[in-house]
């Protein structure tokens, strides 16, 4: 653990540095944030499609569904803001070598290798995700609950780990296949289906959402906890999901690391 | 016979967005953007004949490559005007473009996942050139270039000058009557540089083709080229013989030192004119023709740990040649920074 | 200097698009592994809006749409978006910015040819690919199998090659945009999250409310997408609704020919005053 301590002290002051460069591309916050808006106002009209034509999808109602699509935005934000630019460079730094530079330093290598760039201005998309749930959230009309706000949070947080551990899975994919270059294509193409709430997929896309791609456990179990939907019996396996996922991808980290030095680099 | 590269006049100026630092300034810029004019070329004139290699020498942002860009046709020139293979480079078209290359030394066009055999077909393709025509040349170039099986390795596995020969073989197919190079042997190792200028000379004797080439290399000069344009803050300050400028800053040698023991500047002064002197090391500028000699000197009288005698290099030769001032290419280095990073996003 | 026989303006021609083509090809199948992974970001939207709409429709037709005509329009959205995809306007932000434009300019041949040889080398074969996934899936699931009738399936291929020049020619023009603004991607994008709803990506253009799909009407997008799907389903029926789309897609191709020409020349006059 102390190795964790160390990398968090050597974190924060790449931060620093990285929060002094990121102030001079405030033009590019501007530009996301209007692309932001513009995308989750074109989520939000298809999801007034669907509901032109049914009622509810997969026994969510409309501004359920709007909570959801709060809750992936947000999701989407820590992906562009933490992920992309950091485990997402992974495959990168494999090709070229750059990864030897970091594992003869003395820190611990996947905490170090997965927070060392943050895209800050993109945080803006989490609390902008945030406050269209909280907002669509208020026009469900359901009163809100101690119960439901903490199995929320700890629902979001198991949804940001299982998030993390399908993107340290799809990077270490590098050590094998160092010629594909667009893994992140791949997360992107399949975190798609989070925009819905799984019970809303015919019964095979249902299983695999769950069961072997667990993205069901990203949007719809957080908004299913704030819109009072979760069983608790759910609620304790999301749990145990999210430690799962935390586990899943130390231990894969360490086996593709072990292919890693073994292959010379 | 009419001259290969005819350029009368030539200038360009660029409008540069000028921006006051700080939130304030990028707000106001964005209101009410403000232009400054920069010339960065100014009245160049000059002439090449056919078969001639003439050197464009300057400091970085000098307007080497802004000229460069106007004479083949990238850039219309904002006064004045050029004439090359006969045609005027902006509305020449594509009858132009078949008379020309461009070589730039730190853009490759060779298709970097594949090996450069696929770049001369697609080149051979693009120019039209004969099959018959193609099969003599390619052989050619790769006899000349000794290019031996490089054409056949994937150009992103091949060293930066293996890939520049590559390059300049798939510049070279379709047969150009003048030649564009902007700094050919940058970065290059030694062994490359020297295939790379030798190959120049044969193929230009061979060919009856003219050569326009930037570079940083004294050696390249010497080499490939008897005349030189030299350009300093757009302007044109000379053009002539090599020789003859050589014999103009008055011909020197610099001898770099490394002493191992001290000893004062005034005791080097009697050897000559001491360029630096950063102890242990020092250069010492010396007439051509007494070099060997005053080093012999420094040899027999000095503890010497290192020397070695070397021309100047052409910023220094610039700088002797035409004083202080022309050394300083900063404020247009700057300038030229400026132009490629902003004034093209700026609007019209 | 130059060899005795001079061949004919249309031989060369021809002979650069080989090339180009050719090269374009043994590039593509250098990055086979990374096109297999956009091969399946690509079909992934429309199996989500299948999978969507096969779930609302469990209670009936919806507007006329049963599970089996939703199936087919989003296997036929598919295949007509892996054949009409555009992603010039980033390679050309590219090398205008990393003055690769440059010996492109010096070339005898528009660059814009080469891109066209890239289009085509590329959505082929990837096109072939999704045709034949399409194939195999239709042997196993009866929903998604269409009429096989050649005259029907030729007239599909003229709607799908004419709705690729129109999207080709509309993201080139844009992207040509980057000859004055860093910006001309994210005008790509708006384009795309537009045609969304009014090519018909993520619903059939009769699930629309009716003035949306109106404006539709009025603009390219369901040239592009929507018409060549409902040729290749076999949703168009009668020769009137035939002659409106072929000619809608004949007037779009037009004006975004004109369009490119007009911003090819305008940015290439730009380019020349300010440099690169």
């Amino acid at each position: 653990m102390t190795s964790i301590r160390r990398t968090a002290t050597v974190l924060r002051a790449f931060w620093q540095l990285n929060w002094l460069e990121e102030l001079q591309y405030r033009g590019n916050f501007i530009a996301s944030l209007l692309g932001t808006v513009f995308w989750l106002l074109m989520a939000i009209l298809t999801a007034a499609l669907y509901f032109r034509h049914t009622s509810r999808l997969g026994g969510w109602e409309f501004w359920d569904v709007v909570v959801l699509l709060g809750i992936f935005n947000a999701l989407a934000g820590v992906v562009e803001a933490v992920l992309r630019p950091g485990i997402g460079h992974l495959p990168a730094d494999v090709r070229s070598g750059a990864l030897d530079l970091v594992l003869v330093r003395p820190v611990d290598a996947q905490f170090y290798v997965s927070f060392r760039r943050l895209d800050v201005w993109r945080f803006a998309d989490v609390v902008l995700g945030l406050a269209l749930a909280g907002y669509a959230f208020v026009q469900t009309g359901r009163p809100i609950g101690a119960w439901e706000l903490i199995t929320f949070v700890v629902t979001f947080a198991v949804a940001i780990a299982v998030v993390y551990a399908i993107w340290v899975a799809l990077m270490s994919l590098a050590f094998w296949f160092v010629a594909v270059e667009n893994m992140a294509a791949l997360f992107d193409a399949l975190f798609e289906a989070a925009r819905n709430p799984v019970s809303a997929y015919p019964g095979a896309l249902r299983f695999l959402f769950v069961y072997l791609i667990p993205i069901a456990w990203t949007t719809t179990i957080p908004a299913s906890a704030l819109t009072g939907r979760l069983r608790p019996a759910l609620a304790l396996w999301a749990l145990a999901v999210g430690i799962a996922a935390i586990g899943a991808s130390r231990l894969l980290w360490r086996v593709a690391l072990t292919r890693y030095t073994s292959a010379g680099g | 016979m009419p001259a290969a590269i005819l350029a009368t006049e030539l200038s360009k100026t660029y409008d540069v967005k000028v921006r006051d630092p700080g939130i304030k300034g990028a707000l106001v810029a964005l209101a009410r953007p403000r232009y400054r004019p920069v010339r960065a070329v100014d009245s160049v004139t000059f002439a090449i004949e056919r078969g001639d290699a003439v050197a464009f020498l300057g400091p970085n942002g000098a307007g080497k490559t802004t000229t460069l860009k106007m004479l083949t046709g990238l850039l219309f020139p904002s006064s004045g005007c050029a004439q090359v293979a006969g045609y005027d480079p902006w509305t020449g078209g594509n009858a132009f473009r078949q008379r020309i290359a461009f070589v730039l030394g730190n853009k490759q066009q060779l298709l970097w996942d594949l090996p450069p055999e696929e770049t001369f077909r697609l080149n051979r393709a693009i120019y039209g050139v004969s099959a018959a025509d193609y099969t003599a040349r390619r052989a050619e170039l790769v006899e000349l270039l000794v290019l031996g099986d490089l054409v056949d390795k994937p150009a992103r596995q091949l060293s930066l000058g293996e890939r520049m020969k590559c390059e300049l073989a798939a510049a070279l197919l379709h047969q150009p009557e003048v030649l564009f190079l902007d700094e050919p042997t940058l970065g290059l190792d030694l062994e490359a540089q020297q295939t790379i200028r030798s190959f120049l000379g044969e193929y230009r004797q061979r060919h009856d083709a003219t050569v326009l080439l930037t570079s940083h290399y004294m050696a390249d000069v010497t080499a490939l080229a008897s005349r030189v344009l030299i350009i300093n803050r757009g302007r044109l300050l000379y053009d002539g013989e090599l020789s003859e400028l050589v014999a103009r800053i008055a011909p020197i040698k610099r001898i770099e030192l490394v002493l191992s023991e001290l000893v004062p500047r005034a005791r080097l002064e009697n050897y000559g004119r001491v360029a630096h002197f950063a102890p242990p090391s020092a250069t010492i500028e010396v007439p051509r023709e007494t070099a060997t000699a005053a080093s012999a000197r420094l040899l027999a009288d000095l503890a010497v740990a290192d020397l070695s005698i070397q021309d100047p290099p052409i910023e220094e030769v610039i700088r002797i040649a035409f004083g202080e001032g022309a050394q300083d290419g900063e404020g247009n280095a700057e300038a030229e920074a400026l132009v490629r990073a902003d004034v093209r996003r700026a609007p019209p | 200097m130059t060899s005795g026989t001079t061949r004919s303006a249309v031989a060369v021609f021809r002979d650069q698009y080989a090339e180009l083509m050719r090269s374009a090809f043994l590039i593509d199948l250098q990055y086979r592994a990374s096109i297999a992974i956009w091969l399946i970001w690509g079909v992934t939207e429309p199996i989500i809006s299948l999978g969507i709409w096969w779930s609302i429709a469990a209670a009936g037709a919806v507007d006329g749409f049963t599970r089996e005509a939703f199936a087919q329009y989003f296997f036929g959205v598919a295949l007509v978006n892996q054949a009409t995809l555009s992603w010039d306007a980033w390679n050309i932000d590219r090398w205008i910015r990393e003055g690769e434009m440059n010996y492109r300019l010096t070339r005898p041949i528009a660059p814009i040819h080469e891109a066209i040889a890239d289009n085509v080398a590329y959505k082929g074969p990837t096109a072939t690919i999704i045709l034949s996934a399409w194939i195999i899936a239709a042997a196993f699931w009866p929903a998604v199998r269409i009429p096989f009738e050649p005259a029907h399936w030729a007239l599909a291929i003229v709607a799908i090659v004419l709705a690729a020049a129109i999207r080709f020619l509309n993201g080139y023009a844009t992207g040509l945009l980057a000859f004055w603004t860093t910006r001309a991607t994210a005008l790509v994008e708006l384009q795309f999250g537009i045609s969304l709803f009014l090519s018909g990506r993520i619903a059939p253009l009769s699930l629309l409310p009716p003035r949306v799909a109106e404006v539709a009407g009025y603009l390219w997008f369901p040239y592009v997408l929507s018409f060549p799907v409902q040729v290749l389903t076999g949703t168009i029926t009668t020769t009137a609704q035939y002659v409106r789309g072929f000619a809608g897609q004949v007037i779009w191709l037009a004006i975004w020919l004109m369009l490119y020409l007009l911003v090819w020349s305008r940015g290439r006059r730009h380019y020349g005053a300010v440099g690169g």
